[in-house]
């Protein structure tokens, strides 16, 4: 046992694993802070899961380590588990225990667990109580692999698509579950792909792609990779004159198509496009703005978009 | 921060988890069905056509051959079809993959299971056995111990034998038809479809030592008083060690 202690909670160094002909992580390292809330971002098959798996010990990497805590995942199992809580992505439950029974079965792995009515309360579980695991709604079934990810009292807290499949209202429940989890000094490691949520909560995001951390920074640093602060939307009613646009200050970039037009951007904007193009005689309707996002961080950065999966149904 | 001590999960964890296996096999009533029901079936349709003229120590046929054959086809069925694809169902949800995260042992949950599996058989047996003695007038094994013995020993040798299934399997799904093709191959040679005198030799000499035929011929004897040969013993007892050793060495929670 090394007698100084670990700076970071999680330290994963070169890992690489492949199954088959198929790389499904290529070369990843990164270290999480203690008391971090760290997000893993990608779009499905990026290995946002192979790395949690990896970090979480299920799954053997081809080369690399993983320590938590000071611990090697694989060697120290013992000890890892009962320090990490893991909330997997396609784990389910006893279908025919309820809700009482499978936290109260959970909690006596442990030591010193969170009493169960307590921890039902806190994801909001108290009225189905006594459903069974197969009755529950899928947002349900979520919140109650969540609490059982937590009835150990965890020290570092693994969650893996914490809010797919929850509607708005349980989203923002969860959420405030997982700040009070950092205001208690818990690292959490948070898998994503919404981008919402990750720029709400996050401190820092690895940005994964194909088997890569491409990015790793705040939400806000990541987004200041987007290459341009907001973006103007307009359908223009007669055709801009060429070159009107892109001589504006603090224009960065002017994409048409058709009668689309898409400015890209700093400082005040929308005012100077409006005048440029009021001036020019050029009629815009359909505006919109919007600030840079996450969400074009990951364009920027990965050439392609995060969206494709948002509408995924588990 | 490396000052972790292991709290291994006691006696506590292991109640409370076969007292919650067993209420998720008391909620499937489907699943209890093969176990309880198919060895009352098989008894009803042989129990008439066995004589019920003594062929030792006043044991007629129905005790000393239709009874052992049924005992053993409950201890099967469970072992090698049930306990499998009861694991294959646990993999392919990922129920053990969660488990696999805490702090429990996979071998707290094997076990747990086999608890609940010797008391499905004990159920299916003490149905069966009362149906026996009811309806048929059947007699209790000459020796009573022996019988008992290597009724447990056949339980350790059949969920061996499923443990290898479940170990070897590729897939959680192949573990289900393995299973069965396992169950009827065991049974075929040992029995199950008609005496083993009317096998071939060399099938009938290898039934013999493999656990079907081991267990029915050991409880045979064991029910009408004669003396428990070694040889289906050895047999019973070198399953159940090659299943535990190739499932230690196998075993994958997901």
């Amino acid at each position: 046992m090394p007698a100084t202690p670990p700076s970071a909670a999680v330290e994963a160094e070169r890992l690489h694993k492949r199954y088959g002909p198929k790389v499904a992580v290529e070369e990843i390292s990164l270290s999480v802070a203690t008391g971090e809330i760290f997000g893993i971002l990608g779009r499905n098959g990026a290995g946002k899961t192979t790395t949690v798996e990896l970090i979480a010990g299920i799954r053997k990497p081809d080369r690399g380590t993983v320590r938590v805590l000071g611990l090697d995942v694989r060697r120290d199992r013992a000890r890892l588990r009962q320090v990490l809580g893991v909330q997997l992505q396609d784990a389910t439950l006893h279908a025919a225990l309820t809700v009482t029974e499978l936290v109260r079965l959970y909690a006596t792995f442990y030591r010193d667990p969170v009493p169960a009515g307590e921890l039902i309360e806190s994801v909001g579980l108290t009225a189905s109580a006594r459903t069974r695991f197969e009755s529950l709604s899928g947002g349900q079934q979520q919140r109650l692999s969540i609490a059982l990810a937590l009835v150990g009292r965890p020290r570092v807290v693994i969650l893996d698509e914490l809010t797919t499949g929850l509607d708005p209202e349980a989203r923002r429940q969860m959420w405030s579950t997982v700040e009070r989890l950092r205001d208690s000094g818990v690292t959490v490691l948070l898998v994503s792909h919404a981008m919402e949520e990750v720029e709400r909560l996050c401190d820092r995001v690895a940005l994964l792609d194909a088997g890569r951390v491409v990015a790793l920074d705040s939400p806000a640093g990541l987004v200041k990779r987007a290459g341009f602060a907001q973006r103007i939307t307009f359908r223009a009613a007669s055709p801009v004159p060429g070159g009107l646009l892109e001589g504006l200050a603090g224009v960065d970039r002017v994409r048409a198509d058709g009668d689309r037009v898409v400015v890209e951007g700093r400082g005040d904007l929308l005012q100077a496009v409006s005048v440029a193009l009021v001036r020019a005689g050029v009629v815009a309707t359909e505006t919109r703005g919007e600030q840079a996002g996450l969400d074009d961080a990951f364009v920027a950065l990965t050439g392609h978009r995060l969206d494709t999966e948002e509408e995924k149904i588990r | 921060m490396t000052d972790v001590t292991v709290h291994r999960p006691g006696p506590r964890a292991f109640a409370e988890l076969l007292i919650c296996e067993l209420k998720s096999v008391a909620r499937d009533t489907a699943g209890l069905i093969v176990p309880i029901g198919l060895p009352m079936l098989i008894l009803v349709m042989n129990a008439s056509a066995a004589g019920r003229e003594p062929v030792a120590h006043g044991r007629t046929a129905l005790d000393v051959f239709v009874l052992p054959l049924v005992f053993t086809m409950v201890v099967a069925t469970t072992g090698i079809v049930n306990m499998p694809s009861f694991l294959a169902y646990y993999r392919r949800s990922g129920i053990l993959r969660r488990l696999g995260v805490t702090p429990v042992s996979p071998v707290m949950v094997l076990v747990a299971q086999a608890v609940v599996g010797a008391l499905q058989i004990a159920v299916g047996i003490a149905a069966a056995w009362i149906l026996a003695v009811l309806a048929f007038g059947a007699n209790p094994p000459v020796r009573a111990g022996a019988a008992i013995g290597v009724l447990a020993l056949t339980v350790a040798a059949m969920y061996a034998v499923g443990l290898i299934v479940a170990a070897l399997s590729p897939t959680p799904n192949s573990s289900v038809a393995i299973g069965l093709t396992v169950f009827f191959l065991l049974g075929a040679t040992g029995g199950m479809f008609g005496g083993r005198d009317s096998l071939p030799e060399a099938i009938a000499t290898v039934g013999q030592w493999l656990p079907f035929g081991a267990g029915t011929e050991a409880l045979s004897a064991a029910w009408m008083g004669a003396p428990v040969e070694a040889a289906p013993l050895i047999g019973l007892a070198a399953a159940a060690v090659c299943g535990t050793v190739v499932a230690a060495l196998f075993f994958r929670w997901d």
